[in-house]
């Protein structure tokens, strides 16, 4: 048995511990706020037991372990629905970057072990109305004041906020330099007088997502994450972290497993219909799709295990399988024909079609939309030009709204 | 679990890749399509030379002993060229059906022979719109074929053919001698993959597997087979895309490179999606030779193959406007061998179901 094969053993029975406790049955039927107080009791435990920050440096209260540790325990915690998307964020992205570009070393000591531990959320407030996939086009400011900041405007889309005591922030530092160049990164409390945080009803029913406002929010300047105008380039490093990490070939939807199980139990014109040539299809295309997704996982799990960097064919994770993931979930309701209209807006995307499909659009949205990928693998991997851009080298206060 | 290419593995890829594109050109495969019965023979004997047809057979024999992996690299590059002999694949087949099923004389007889090259092998399992019928249409009797196999790639150039048997009351896998066989050639839209029926009269054979075990056993040669054309196809399907690429960045329209209109972009970018699942799977399933998944996966690799040469032959094509559908540019040759891979080894159909059939635990 390799040490990654004994590793996966030993989480796998901590993990199938933790279900009584924290699995989905355990937690059926709690307000968000309880199901949340739990999820900071996992997350401690996690801490407790050795998988939080599992490949981050010790030095931070990390367990200074590889990528191939961090994806191990992943793909075995997804088994369960353990409730650790509340920190998926927050662990995900600002505590990496806080971790590279803040100056304060014990702030960021203290803040990354209270995040490790479930005590403290941050939250990521980069999108705004005017802009999310042209991130650089935000028009949220900060001002010079005094030996501080002064932020006005407001932000969207933000993941948790709600629940987040800090968040990273980009904002337009000038506006008289091309958009690019007038940006500054900082970190904000969340809970400074001017932060006001607006929940927003999503498809699915849930409201994890908020718009932002700041008023006249004071920070000094030691939350400066970047040069003052060198916000861009620290947001973009935000964005490459923890690149294959939506490394979920169902495209976080149901296991295909399940639908052979549906297409198995449901009859079609009288035979069951897993006999139709049409499911049949359907299944074999999803079944080649997500076998490349994973031997193409599988191989960069091995080049970074032998010290080499990866492919760019990583990128295609999140584009195909959640694609992939919406057709086949309206072919399962398809498939229950007028037995497929309940739904239960508690019931997992992992196992539920109903759930799966009307969750399945934010999968095609949230972290970059389908064509923004499109335009990075044409522009980055296969040298095609970039699109037609207006506003290029064009002072951002003179660009037409 | 895929594997990681070692440097010998590179080394193959790369060095075959120099050797095709030295030797192999559009302008002698444009002919090639307007004659029925020719091939590239430069192309066949580079391989002989190259040692690429003793590549995965034993030693004992004449062969290399590697294994699927570098053949599959090889077939690649011989998809990027467009290299026009079907013996990689039918060749290799048959002597893999000899080298698993046959006794140590028909391994004796036929293996180094097919090893050198100077045997030519073709396999035939199919029976008109059905890659491995449940009831054959050539029958066995007292060791003689009768009836006809059709469609047989490289047909009219083998010298032997392992063939898919209707014997006395259950299948079985011969080897047939094709010295005396009717040789009906097809004039197809492919012509150097050199298509025909065989018709079979009184044919001497030789068995290797009788009963329910000769399914599994042509099954299994058949997906050795799929996985070898599956990284033609990727190959083929590798090289439209960056001939997509190419023009894309070159060739201009209202006053820009068209690369720069997201609709042609886009489809580029959709394309090397289905390249690298392609390869992806390519890669995993020459992996699992030997294994007990080895068929899911050849299966797996196949489809996704499939759709990934057909798309980057029909945008590439689309991509290059009027120019693309001109004879002499040539990209109509990716777009029929596109679809002559697609039906030799078993359409998408057929896959599709033994796939399913093995999710499903019901394989036969
Ligand atoms: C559930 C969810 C959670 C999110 N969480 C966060 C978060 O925590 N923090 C945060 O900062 N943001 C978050 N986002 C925001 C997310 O990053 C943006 O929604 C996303 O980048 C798209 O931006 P947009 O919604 O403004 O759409 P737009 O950018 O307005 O796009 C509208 C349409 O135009 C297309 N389009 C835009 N530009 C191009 C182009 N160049 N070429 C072709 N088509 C184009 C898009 O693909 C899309 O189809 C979240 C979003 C969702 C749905």
């Amino acid at each position: 048995m390799s040490d990654l094969d004994a590793y996966r053993t030993k989480a796998a029975a901590w993990l199938e511990s933790m279900v009584p406790t924290y699995g989905k049955e355990a937690r059926k039927g709690l307000s968000v706020e309880e199901d949340l107080a739990i999820a900071r009791q996992y997350q401690r435990a996690k801490f407790d037991a050795g998988y939080a920050g599992i490949n981050w440096p010790t030095e931070y209260g990390g367990q200074g372990l590889g990528h191939l540790e961090k994806v191990t325990f992943d793909g075995e915690e997804m088994k369960h629905g353990f409730p650790s998307f509340y920190f998926g964020i927050s662990l995900g992205m600002p505590i990496p970057v806080l971790m590279q570009f803040g100056s304060d070393k014990e702030f960021v000591k203290e803040r990354v072990l209270k995040a490790l531990k479930g005590e403290e959320i941050w939250c990521q407030l980069f999108s705004e109305p005017s802009g999310g996939s042209d991130l650089a086009g935000l028009r949220t400011k900060a001002e010079a004041d005094g030996n501080g900041w002064r932020i006005n405007g407001q932000k969207i889309w933000t993941s948790w906020a709600q629940y987040s005591d800090y968040g990273v922030i980009v904002v337009r530092t000038d506006p008289n330099v091309p958009k690019h160049k007038g940006l500054t990164y900082f970190w904000v409390d969340m809970k400074a007088p001017g932060v006001t945080v607006r929940p927003i009803k999503l498809v699915g029913g849930d409201s994890h997502v908020n718009e932002v406002f700041f008023d006249d929010v004071k920070i000094s300047d030691d939350h400066r994450m970047s040069p003052v105008g060198g916000g861009f380039a620290v947001a973009i490093a935000t964005l490459m972290i923890e690149r294959y990490v939506a490394t979920d070939s169902a495209g976080f939807g149901p296991h295909l497993d399940l639908f052979v199980d549906l297409a198995k139990d449901t009859e079609l014109n009288g035979k069951p219909a897993i006999e139709d040539g049409r499911i049949r299809q359907q299944i074999a295309r999803n079944y080649a799709m997500r076998s490349g997704l994973q031997s193409i996982t599988a191989r960069a799990m091995a080049m970074m295990q032998a010290g080499m960097v990866p492919g760019p064919e990583g990128s295609l994770n999140k584009l195909v399988a959640v694609r992939s993931r919406q057709k086949l979930s309206e072919l399962a309701i398809d498939l229950q024909g007028s037995g497929g209209f309940a739904y239960d807006d508690h019931a997992s995307q992992k196992e539920n079609w109903t759930s799966s499909w009307i969750n399945a659009p934010t999968g095609r949205i949230a972290g970059g939309s389908d064509e923004t990928l499109l335009n990075t693998i044409a522009e980055k991997i296969l040298g095609l030009p970039q699109d037609h851009r207006p506003d290029k080298g064009v002072p951002f206060n003179q660009i037409p709204a | 679990m895929s594997i990681l290419y070692d440097e010998g593995q590179q080394a193959i890829a790369t060095e075959s890749r120099r050797v095709l594109e030295a030797r192999v050109n559009k302008d002698e495969l444009l002919p090639l399509l307007e004659v029925t019965g020719k091939y590239h023979d430069g192309f066949w004997n580079t391989a002989k030379e190259q040692g690429w047809t003793a590549l995965a057979l034993p030693e004992a024999y004449g062969g290399l002993d590697l294994g699927l992996v570098e053949l599959g690299l090889i077939a690649h590059q011989a998809g990027r060229s467009l290299s026009g002999a079907p013996f990689l694949t039918g060749s290799f087949g048959a002597a893999k059906a000899i080298e698993l099923y046959g006794s140590d004389e028909q391994k004796a007889k036929y293996l180094p022979g097919l090893a050198s090259g100077e045997t030519i092998g073709a396999v035939a399992f199919a029976s008109g719109s059905n890659a491995l019928p449940t009831l054959p249409s050539v029958t066995l009797t007292d060791n003689r074929l009768d009836g006809t196999s059709t469609g047989v790639a490289g047909g009219l150039a083998a010298d032997i053919a392992v063939v898919y048997a209707n014997g006395p009351g259950m299948p079985v896998l011969v080897v047939a001698d094709l010295t005396n066989v009717a040789r009906n050639a097809i004039d197809s839209f492919d012509n150097s993959r050199l298509y025909a029926d065989l018709g079979f009269a009184g044919t001497p054979a030789e068995t290797l597997v009788v009963g329910g075990a000769a399914r599994d056993a042509a099954l299994h040669v058949l997906a050795l087979q799929a996985v070898i054309t599956a990284h033609e196809q990727t190959g083929g399907a590798e090289a439209m895309m960056e001939i997509a690429r190419d023009y894309a960045v070159t060739r201009r329209a209202f006053g820009q490179v068209i690369g720069a209109f997201q609709s042609i972009k886009h489809r580029i970018a959709e394309l090397y999606g289905f390249v690298e699942l392609a390869r992806a799977n390519c890669i995993h399933a020459a992996s699992r030779e030997g294994q007990a998944d080895f068929v899911t996966a050849a299966a797996a690799a196949r489809i996704s193959a499939t759709e990934a040469y057909d798309s980057a032959s029909r945008d590439c094509v689309q991509i290059h406007g009027g120019m693309g559908v001109t004879w002499e540019l040539g990209l109509h040759l990716h777009t029929r061998r596109a679809r002559s891979l697609a039906i030799e080894q078993g359409n998408l159909l057929f896959w599709e179901d033994v796939l399913v059939d093995r999710l499903t635990g019901e394989a036969a």
